[in-house]
């Protein structure tokens, strides 16, 4: 259930992006602020280029605003170094991409527990295991933990990068575009599992995404348009 | 889930990616750890070579002309059976009537106990009329077992063969003899000595035989000794015992706690002193070629020398002037009761028109002389005194021989008054003052000496026949032993007798035990020369400090090891490209790029480290080849040293060591940029750096460098410099640097191209170039540097021919070098000189010799691949080589521009300048110098040694000094005052002749020849020379030739680093393979939409070969251009040869090669259906 204090909160975020000469400045995203409360479920949609990946990846410190600010549980980001940020990434933050990204070196189980190689807290480095046994049953793949990605399905592929967000146990789990290269039905399933994390790990969901059956479903709907974020209903969000 | 299972797994799932660069680490590895087992091998077979020259002997005791007696009282009880005597001649050898011939042969009388010290413990009994014959020496004179050879060598004189009264008979000895065996090295047939590449030419014969040939019955002028070991203690554990080796190898002294308790003195130098000991504890004063004599008449002991001449060693310690402090030890009573007797010939006594021919004077003092005598006064028998009509106060001159005038017999005359007229009877009238002049002594007439000099006939009175007949060598007359020692002192001693009267009624026999007693408490025989050398200690330190191949080759290989090393780095990147997405999944997993880069960094280096393992199989095989190498095509480089395969553990873990760690920095180098982008950027799969906006400076580069090249040659054409290596060389570096620059600016231009007015297939690929600009770079730049370099070294080639004829080249403007097995102790550029070998003034006409003494030592060239550790020294007259050679250097605080004259310390020349003495009036400055030098206590000798030997074969520096001990055991020190460039007096160093022969006056003559010749008359000059002194087994060598033989070593190392540099190249084109795959796999998608569009693939091969051959050419293009300029003086120097055949074969094979790398990797990248990869876009 969401608190008073926002887990996340953008202030006047802009993106801007220098183009070739006598062009102009693009801008991405212009002057968005949003505030997520803890546990919330959120939907971003908008057509292609509208600045929604770009947004997720500022919000997830793979980029940085040209001007605004970010906090993420009250601490800004803004003036975090490199290493605190990639803290920031490693304990708070969860990613889920169109692209699952997991190591085809490894297992399934060696993929889900990568994150913790990065984390400095020891007790949830030592618990991981467990956490992981559980998540990988959670999301139907407690058997498959052995396999390599290549000896996956997509769909089982995505339900492993979910698995892996959430082991270091995440306050905010963003994904980007989850479903966008799985069949209709994988993607329903895909979509399930991330709201029922949502409630049952109280881990706040952002997905970006086009699919409008798929953000119908999130607790809110906010679509990017023109670099501005409106309600799906068409007013500003403030 | 650990790091190490993520490594692990990466590893596994990119095994076949990672296969290329576990190759180039691989590669890069095998040559480094190739390089250091050469190192290994040389080390190994130098240390065989060591031992197989000395066997398992550890001690030698080398007396050289100071003949030892071989009495067992010596020998066999202090050191018993561990031991083996022998008398080592050099000699000559010919074989088939003469149809063979060997000069600079070692002949060895050996007991049968010297088997005993080969490592084969053979135990060989030589027959009488037998030798034993090495297999140099056979193969040279091509005998066999059963063959017969002659052998000639020179009785050994103990009187100098220098001085003016030494015999002037040869006594050369010839012994036709049978070949008994043909000896293996294994039989101690290569014993040497002193430590030289050049395998001895050695015959052995029994020692009785060879003493008796040589009239020197009962005496030996070496001894190996096994006696005391300095190996380890048999209590050693196996550890231990492994660690001594090894530090044995290196040539250091084993730590004290390597020792067991109780053993310390074990240690090789202690060892020697050991031995010193106990030959002290045995020896008898006739070792040291001493007797002590009873004269019976006299009532006194005399101790007398073979060498006539006793040591000054032995009168410094009996009489010396710090015998006071002795006080009541044995010195200070043999000083308080000895009387010096110093008896010369007088050539002629003259008083006005009276003359006595060929008298003998004494130079004494009490008893002989009154106390009021002066040095300027004479004492004369009434004999001489009716001869010569004189009277007390009258004025008598004498005239005799400079001892140290050698062959050239120069007089001086000194005026004597009489001080008084003695009766010849008494004191007076003693025929043993006189000393065993061999020639003389045993001779019925005057008329029958045989002498140095040449007896003038005419001058012999049937009075002095007859005073000769009844008094012999009494003398007739007497002056104070001061004045005689400053006429007739010399290096060989000033002192012919020192007498002990026997007090009346004492014992002779008593008094001859006691004084031989007193004595030998009081001399030891390493004073004399006589003392032990840990032989073994310092053949294995010559070795293990020997010239460091592994460093070399290192150094030769080093370009191969760049070029497998990028082209693993290479690799590596274009690996960590393709990996994008998963670098940029760790950075968004909160991985930071630190942690990122430590990950791929370990994983790298477990690929360096599988590379590495894998490279020590490839080591060995490439140690193999250049070890092949070393025995066929670059032989010049060793001389004539055999090189074995040698590889220990300890190297291979070194060089899988340094291998992995050069392998994982160069992993390091490539990651520092990587994990930089943003997580975001990477996910996309974005490897490309964004495109720099800055202005390429290659331009300015290019003006930049271009501009000073043209100067520097400008400057050296005007200069007349145009055969200046440096500026040229320098010239042609700034030109490379100009042409790469020019090709970035190129680059850059291509990039920002508007576009052509008219697109073609092929200029569309070399617009290719720009795309990755940095990445076309490196590649041009690796082949322009690779084709630069092997080709410029070729201006490093050494040529002797050029400018041979200079006095300030290498030759020194001399035509022709000569060695001789015997001494030549006449002066050949004298008439009477060249008369004695039977040379008319027209066989000579136009012909200088340059005479240098010669001490042997080791070889210290560059042939020479064991650090000398007492290189031979030669001595010369620094006068002789003024103006030779170039001086490259000389000590700090010194002036290269006095050249030869540095080797006259500032203390002699002043001594020198400052020597007026009265009593050497008639004496020339050289020889008054030699007067002063024997007095003066220098103990610094100044030394010029040739660059090349003094950095590489004694890893010395000018300024530096190396200790020596002279031949009467002192210690001194030689310091490097000078260098000469690149010279044939590579080798030796060379000292003042004065510094020489005071220091080794046992070494008479010379040895070595320095020849200038017309130059229309060199070869003619040559044959005379060689024949005349035939006996003397002279061997005569253009000097050019011989500085040609130094030349090679140099020459072979540059042509080694361009065949290896030349693999290195092959290497780096075989990188521009990678990079076309690289750029081609990069960029399917766009070569997929030109199929889209129409394109057949032979088309867009065509496109992808000319981007890529464009790189190809260029690089070669601009290394070939640039190096063109920097070999210019050498292509323009006449009788150059450059290696054209091998650089075109190189060059084209590089070309060749990478050709053929572009054409696979584009014939690869193309493959397939590329419209899947437009579709995949």
């Amino acid at each position: 259930m969401p608190t008073s204090a926002p887990l996340l909160r953008l202030v006047n975020v802009t993106k801007r992006y220098d183009s070739p000469a006598n062009a102009g400045a693009l801008t991405v995203l212009d002057q968005v602020t949003l505030e997520v409360a803890r546990g919330e479920s959120l939907a971003i949609v908008g057509p292609s280029g509208s600045g929604k990946s770009t947004l997720l990846q500022i919000i997830g410190t793979l980029d940085r605003p040209t001007s605004g600010s970010v906090a993420l549980d009250g601490r800004d980001l803004s003036g975090l170094d490199d290493v605190q940020i990639a803290a920031v990434r490693n304990r708070q933050i969860g990613f889920v991409f169109q692209s699952h990204y997991l190591l085809p070196q490894c297992t399934v189980w060696e993929n889900v527990l990568v994150p913790t190689l990065a984390c400095a807290d020891a007790a949830l480095r030592d618990s991981a295991g467990e956490r992981a046994e559980r998540l990988l049953k959670r999301v139907g793949l407690g058997e498959r933990k052995s396999h390599r990605p290549g000896e996956l399905s997509g769909g089982e592929r995505q339900r492993v990068a979910v698995v892996r967000a959430l082991i270091n146990q995440p306050q905010l789990l963003l994904a980007d575009e989850p479903t966008g290269s799985l069949d209709h039905a994988s993607a329903q399933q895909l979509g399930q599992l991330l709201l029922d994390l949502n409630r049952e790990e109280g881990v706040t969901l952002i997905v970006v995404t086009h699919a409008r059956d798929l953000a119908q479903r999130m607790g809110r709907v906010l679509e990017l348009r023109d670099g501005r974020l409106v309600s799906s209903a068409g007013g500003l969000v403030l | 889930m650990t790091f190490w299972t993520l490594i692990r797994r990466s590893l596994r799932f990119h095994a076949r990616a990672h296969l290329g660069v576990v190759l180039g680490a691989a590669i890069g590895s095998a040559a480094l750890i190739g390089a250091l087992v050469v190192g290994d091998s040389v080390r190994g077979s130098l240390r065989q070579r060591a031992l197989d020259r000395i066997g398992k002997a550890q001690y030698l005791l080398e007396s050289r002309d100071r003949l030892v007696t071989d009495s067992t009282n010596t020998w066999m009880a202090p050191f018993g059976n561990a031991h083996a005597l022998g008398l080592h001649l050099p000699a000559l050898a010919s074989a088939r009537q003469g149809a063979a011939r060997a000069n600079q042969v070692d002949l060895y009388g050996v007991q049968p106990g010297f088997w005993g010290f080969s490592t084969a413990q053979t135990h060989l009994h030589i027959e009488t009329n037998a030798v034993l014959l090495n297999q140099p020496l056979a193969t040279q004179l091509g005998v066999n077992a059963g063959d017969t050879v002659l052998l000639r060598f020179a009785k050994p004189a103990l009187f100098s063969s220098e001085e003016p009264l030494s015999p002037q008979s040869r006594n050369s000895v010839a012994l036709q003899l049978k070949v008994q065996e043909i000896l293996t090295t294994a039989q101690l047939g290569d014993f040497s000595p002193v430590a030289g590449m050049t395998p001895p030419r050695n015959a052995f014969m029994r020692l009785d035989q060879l003493q008796q040939a040589a009239g020197l019955d009962g005496r030996a002028n070496f001894v190996l000794e096994a006696g005391i070991t300095a190996e380890q203690p048999k209590s050693f554990s196996k550890v231990r015992a492994r660690l001594w080796e090894w530090i044995e190898q290196l040539g250091l002294g084993p730590p004290n706690w390597l020792w067991p308790m109780g053993v310390r003195d074990m240690l090789p130098a202690d060892g020697a002193e050991a031995l010193d000991s106990r030959l002290n504890n045995g020896w008898r004063a006739a070792d040291a070629g001493l007797d002590f004599e009873i004269l019976e008449r006299q009532r006194a002991i005399e101790l007398r020398s073979k060498r006539v001449f006793l040591d000054p060693a032995v009168v410094r310690l009996v009489t010396g002037p710090d015998v006071s402090q002795h006080g009541s030890s044995p010195a200070g009573f043999l000083s308080g009761r000895a009387e010096l007797i110093l008896t010369y010939l007088a050539n002629l006594l003259q008083a006005g028109t009276n003359a006595t021919p060929y008298s003998m004077v004494t130079a004494a003092g009490p008893p002989y002389m009154p106390a009021d005598m002066r040095d300027d006064e004479i004492l004369v028998t009434d004999w001489l005194a009716d001869d010569l009509h004189v009277r007390p106060g009258d004025w008598i001159e004498m005239t005799s021989f400079v001892p140290e005038s050698g062959a050239k017999l120069v007089e001086s005359t000194n005026r004597f008054r009489v001080h008084g007229i003695v009766p010849l009877s008494g004191i007076y009238a003693d025929r043993t003052l006189m000393p065993d002049f061999p020639g003389i002594e045993n001779t019925d007439s005057t008329r029958d000496w045989d002498a140095g000099f040449p007896v003038d006939l005419k001058r012999i009175r049937p009075e002095d026949e007859a005073y000769w007949k009844e008094h012999r060598g009494t003398p007739k007359a007497f002056i104070t032993l001061a004045a005689g020692q400053r006429m007739w002192g010399n290096r060989f001693g000033d002192v012919t007798a020192i007498r002990f009267p026997v007090p009346p009624g004492g014992s002779l026999e008593g008094s001859k035990r006691f004084w031989e007693v007193a004595f030998l408490c009081l001399v030891h025989p390493s004073e004399l020369g006589l003392r032990f050398e840990p032989v073994r200690a310092q053949a294995l330190k010559s070795a293990a400090q020997g010239q460091d191949f592994g460093q070399l080759f290192l150094g030769f290989s080093i370009f191969l090891v760049v070029a497998a090393l990028l082209l693993m780095a290479l690799l590596f990147q274009f690996g960590l490209e393709q990996r994008a997405a998963e670098v940029g999944t760790l950075l968004a997993l909160g991985f930071t790029p630190k942690e990122v880069r430590r990950l791929f960094l370990r994983e790298g280096a477990m690929l360096a480290l599988g590379g590495s393992l894998l490279g020590v199989l490839g080591g060995l095989a490439y140690a193999k080849a250049m070890l092949w190498g070393l025995a066929t095509v670059w032989r010049s480089a060793v001389g004539p040293s055999t090189l074995q395969f040698h590889a220990t553990p300890l190297t291979l873990v070194i060089g899988i060591f340094a291998g992995t760690v050069v392998a994982v920095l160069t992993i390091w180098l490539t990651l520092r940029k990587q994990a930089r982008r943003p997580a975001r950027e990477l996910l996309g799969g974005e490897v490309q750096s964004p495109r720099s906006k800055a202005r390429s400076r290659g331009a300015w580069v290019a003006l930049g460098a271009g501009v000073a090249a043209v100067g520097i040659v400008s400057w050296a054409l005007i200069q007349g410099e145009s055969a200046n290596p440096g500026a040229f060389f320098g010239a042609g570096a700034l030109l490379l640097i100009a042409g790469l620059g020019w090709a970035a600016a190129w680059f850059g231009r291509l990039a920002r191209a508007a576009g052509a007015a008219r697109l073609t297939l092929g200029g569309l690929g070399v617009r290719g170039c720009a795309r990755r600009r940095k990445r076309s770079l490196a590649t041009v730049a690796l082949l322009a540097c690779g084709a630069f370099l092997i080709v410029a070294i070729g201006v490093f080639r050494l040529d002797a021919n050029r400018d041979a004829t200079q006095r300030t080249s290498g030759t020194g403007g001399f035509a022709l070098i000569g060695d001789a097995t015997m001494p030549v102790v006449q002066d050949l550029n004298a008439r009477s000189g060249r008369e004695f070998f039977g040379l008319s003034a027209d066989d000579l006409a136009g012909v200088n010799v340059v005479p240098l003494r010669v001490r042997a030592g080791d070889e210290a060239s560059c042939l020479n691949l064991n650090r000398a550790q007492k290189p031979r020294l030669l001595g010369v007259k620094p006068e002789l080589l003024a103006g030779r050679f170039t001086f490259a250097d000389a000590a700090k605080g010194l002036d290269r521009r006095n050249g030869w004259e540095l080797l006259r310390s500032s203390s002699r020349r002043k001594e020198a300048l400052t020597d007026g003495s009265q009593m050497a009036n008639g004496k020339s400055q050289m020889d008054q110098r030699l007067l002063t030098s024997v007095a003066t206590g220098v103990d610094e000798v100044p030394a010029i040694g040739d660059a090349n030997s003094i950095q590489w074969a004694l890893g010395k520096k000018v300024g530096d000094t190396l200790d020596y001990v002279d031949e009467q055991g002192r210690a001194f020190k030689l310091r490097l005052v000078g260098a000469v460039a690149n010279s044939i007096l590579q080798g030796s160093l060379l000292i003042d002749e004065a510094e020489f022969v005071k220091r080794f006056p046992g070494e008479s003559g010379y040895r070595m020849l320095l020849i200038d010749a017309p130059s229309n008359s060199v070869t003619q000059v040559s044959a005379t020379l060689s024949r005349a002194l035939q006996d003397v087994g002279l061997e005569l060598t253009p000097a050019a030739e011989r500085l040609n033989a130094f030349n090679a070593v140099q020459n072979t190392y540059l042509g080694t680093f361009q065949i290896l540099g030349g693999l290195g190249l092959l290497l780096g084109s075989a990188g521009l393979g990678v990079v076309v795959l690289r750029n081609v796999l990069e960029r399917r998608g766009e070569l997929g939409l030109l199929v889209a569009v129409g394109f057949r693939r032979r088309a867009l091969q065509r496109l992808v070969l000319s981007e890529h051959g464009a790189l190809l050419i260029l690089g070669l293009g601009i290394g070939i251009a640039a190096a063109s300029v920097a070999v210019l003086p050498a292509i323009l120097s006449p009788g150059t040869q450059l290696p054209y055949a091998s650089l075109g074969l190189t060059l084209g094979a590089v070309l060749l090669n990478g050709a053929l790398w572009t054409r696979l990797a584009s014939w690869y990248a193309l493959r397939g259906n590329l419209l899947e990869a437009l579709r995949n876009e």
